[in-house]
């Protein structure tokens, strides 16, 4: 591959801003401790970092592994450089989602219906078996809930989006 | 104390009992819950820190502003959403600039964030604040006689800068005193700080190899201890080690793996004298050879 023809140097910039990235040196650790380095195929959270230095678009846009992650922020602690590799993931998957909408994780359009992933609240008979008491729920406040949505769609994601978002 | 209770979205909805544990247990340790009304998502990892930093910082100071205005912290037990209030609230604290942006658009909700507000975890308020020896002179029963492991929540432990409360997130110990205050034998074994895997991605684009990864963290639990059960401190750890015993199960067609999995407030619960109907009720993996094996504790 040709590297000068294929690459856009300024990638970091759109993705992942801090400086940090470049102090990566490529030594693994970051791959060592990750549960989804186990998958198949492997994430491999060093191989992320070096295709947004090397600035290449096309593949990085194809990687279906950032989305593996578990969240467990090994890696994060573990990296001797300081490169927060668990921000570079969430970075590059909003990058991911910002390019191509097919991205976009479903979850958030759950999340502006009702306002969470779950129906949360909706299991009265149980919750008052347990002898919980009744959950005032976003998902119920529709005064509050109006408000929320509209605060959200003032963001890019729902905006630019907004199709994914009606009823 | 009081405390604001965050309760995400899994345990209201999927494991009300958790959420009943933790409501009748904290108070009798003397901390004080009000709810968290009009929360929202944390919101999630998967959702939008993964698409938008605006929308997830606006959400984030949605729920935060919430603690801000009953003038007290959080408290969490779902470790996703204890990381993500904290990471967020983190971000809204270092970048002056979306603080304001993130001010501006809950403006027109009547909210505002200042980051005043802390966000603690459940485990470590209760190791922390109320410590070992106040919960071992409340027990009505005690786990006497049995053996547990613990998982600590990946989320508690990393990144231990933003996250963290243990001394060495390398060598965490509040669970283990924690359980041990109830009158368990707690035994180590070699993959006691192996995540269990079950959040974010990695079941749902590999389910196979997932497995397998869990496997081998319940190989070395049966090979290397006597657990009678597994004490956890984070929905997903609770939900996803009951439920994937019995995947492995019907793959290996042989029931192997049956340790019982509880909350640890759920443990705390039914050692205070709780009905189990009400704190312990719903599981995957049957947890009677372990409520059935309480021991009553006489006062001295
Ligand atoms: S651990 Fe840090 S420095 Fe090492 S390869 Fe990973 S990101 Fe780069
Ligand atoms: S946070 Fe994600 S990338 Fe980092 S170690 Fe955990 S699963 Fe791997």
């Amino acid at each position: 591959m040709d590297l000068q023809e294929a690459s856009n140097k300024d990638l970091w910039k759109d993705i992942y801003k801090t400086g940090d990235l470049h102090f990566c040196f490529n030594c693994s650790t970051c791959v060592s401790g990750c549960p989804a380095s186990h998958g198949d195929p492997p994430l491999l959270v060093r191989n992320l970092a070096r295709l947004v230095i090397l600035g290449l678009e096309e593949e990085l846009l194809q990687e279906d592994t950032p989305w593996a992650c578990v969240s467990c922020s090994k890696c994060e602690e573990m990296c001797p450089m300081d490169v927060k590799p668990f921000e570079m993931i969430l970075a590059i998957r909003q990058w991911q989602s910002a390019n191509d909408e097919t991205r976009v994780p479903q979850a958030i359009v759950e999340i502006y219906k009702r306002g969470y992933t779950q129906a949360v609240g909706v299991n009265k008979e149980l919750r008052e078996s347990l002898g919980l008491p009744p959950l005032k729920t976003l998902t119920e406040n529709i005064e509050q809930l109006e408000l929320f949505r509209e605060m959200l769609m003032k963001t890019k994601v729902v905006s630019e989006n907004d199709y994914m978002f009606g009823e | 104390m009081q405390l604001c209770l965050f309760l995400g979205c899994n345990t209201p909805a999927i494991r009300p009992d958790v959420e009943r544990a933790i409501r009748a247990t904290m108070p009798v340790l003397g901390i004080d819950l009000v709810d968290a009304d009009n929360y929202v998502c944390c919101p999630a990892f998967g959702s939008f820190p993964s698409a938008d930093e605006e929308a997830w910082l606006a959400t984030s100071g949605w729920n935060l502003s919430i603690a801000e205005e009953k003038g007290c912290d959080f408290v969490v037990q779902c470790g996703s959403c204890y990381s993500s209030l904290r990471m967020g609230r983190e971000h809204l604290m270092h970048n002056a600039a979306m603080m304001n942006r993130v001010n501006e658009l809950l403006d027109p909700t009547g909210r505002k964030v200042t980051g005043k507000s802390g966000v603690r975890h459940v485990s470590e308020v209760l190791y922390r604040e109320v410590g070992p020896e106040k919960i071992a002179s409340h027990l009505k029963k005690s786990l006497e006689g049995l053996h547990g492991i613990v998982q600590y929540p990946c989320h508690t432990l990393f990144p231990s800068e933003v996250v963290g409360f243990e001394d060495s997130a390398r060598a965490p110990k509040g669970l283990r005193v924690l359980t041990e205050a109830l009158g368990a034998s707690v035994d180590g074994y070699s993959r006691e700080l192996q995540c269990c895997g079950g959040a974010g991605g990695f079941m749902k684009s590999t389910p196979e190899q997932a497995i397998e990864f869990a496997q081998s963290k319940f190989d070395a639990i049966l090979e290397e201890t006597q657990a009678d059960f597994i004490a956890v401190s984070c929905i997903t750890c609770l939900m996803f080690m009951e439920n994937v015993q019995n995947t492995i199960n019907k793959k290996i067609g042989e029931e192997r793996y049956k340790i019982p999995v509880f909350d640890y407030n759920q443990l705390l619960a039914l050692c205070l004298g709780f009905d189990p109907k009400e704190v312990s009720s719903i599981c995957n993996v049957p947890r009677d050879s372990v409520i059935d094996r309480l021991v009553p504790v006489h006062p001295a």
